[in-house]
């Protein structure tokens, strides 16, 4: 693992320091609020969960096994309590997910604004929106498989480990989830 | 239909870099005379291409600080214990 993180890991889990704990939070921020945000496609509940995720990784440091990855263990809290959040509101979710999709749009026009031109961008955040509709339409499973393997681009082995599945169950689940977006996204 | 479920799976096997190179000659010239397969691998490649061409999602400016603000009380550095 990385040095870096090997040593302010150490550092929190020594004396709780937070200043070397604010610089892991850092590091990670922008994946875990990426994996929280597609996983429950609004910006409002992705930062909801992103903090909660960070506060848990602080809260239970002395726990993660330093011989495996960080990041592995700490998307590991992230989809958890993401799953666990959507399952709790699974009645509904698919019903708001055109609501989800609108509040999403804040979220990407920070980010797009500062390179596209004004036209493009029109077109990039429809697309954009449109595409994380389709991917709140995934029931959480495939939903959390595919996020980590398209949007994250890792391994099986490290999805594996992160969703505590087997690496065939979570082929089956991406297979699943690709089919669907597919038949969503691919004859547009 | 007993192409496409042959295909399909060759399909996922290619996608998941776990196809053979026989296998993959299979599957592609079975597709430039099996329309419907051909349209699923087009379909397939769109829908994947425009997921990961959303990916650029920052967390919030002043994210850290939240983070930090809930934490709970800091620790004391001099430990009373001793």
């Amino acid at each position: 693992m990385d040095a870096v993180v090997k040593r302010l890991i150490k550092e929190v889990k020594k004396a709780g320091d937070q200043d070397a704990f604010a610089e892991l939070v850092d590091l990670y921020k922008d994946k875990v609020y990426q994996i929280a945000y597609r996983m429950t496609g609004n910006s409002y509940e992705a930062q909801d969960m992103a903090q909660e995720a960070f506060l848990r990784a602080y809260a239970n440091l002395e726990s993660y096994d330093e011989n495996r990855k960080f990041s592995t263990w700490l998307f590991r809290i992230t989809t958890n309590l993401c799953i666990d959040r959507l399952r709790k509101k699974k009645p509904d979710y698919s019903l708001d997910a055109e609501v989800k999709g609108t509040e999403g749009l804040t979220g990407y026009s920070q980010v797009a604004a500062s390179e596209k031109l004004p036209e493009d961008q029109v077109v990039t955040l429809e697309l954009q929106e449109w595409v994380q509709t389709e991917i709140s339409f995934l029931p959480p499973k495939y939903r959390s498989a595919v996020v980590l393997r398209y949007i994250e681009d890792l391994s099986i082995g490290e999805i594996s480990d992160i969703l505590d599945l087997p690496e065939n169950t979570v082929k089956t689940h991406i297979h699943r989830g690709r089919e669907a977006l597919r038949k969503r996204l691919g004859n547009a | 239909m007993a192409c496409e479920k042959k295909y399909e799976t060759l399909l996922h096997k290619y996608l998941d870099g776990e196809i053979d190179k026989e296998e993959r000659m299979d599957l592609f010239l079975h597709m430039e005379t099996c329309e419907n397969c051909a349209r699923h691998y087009k379909e397939m490649k769109k829908a994947l291409m425009l997921v990961q061409s959303s990916s650029h999602i920052e967390a919030p400016v002043g994210f850290t600080e939240d983070v930090v603000n809930r934490l709970p009380e800091k620790k004391k550095r001099t430990s009373w214990k001793k």
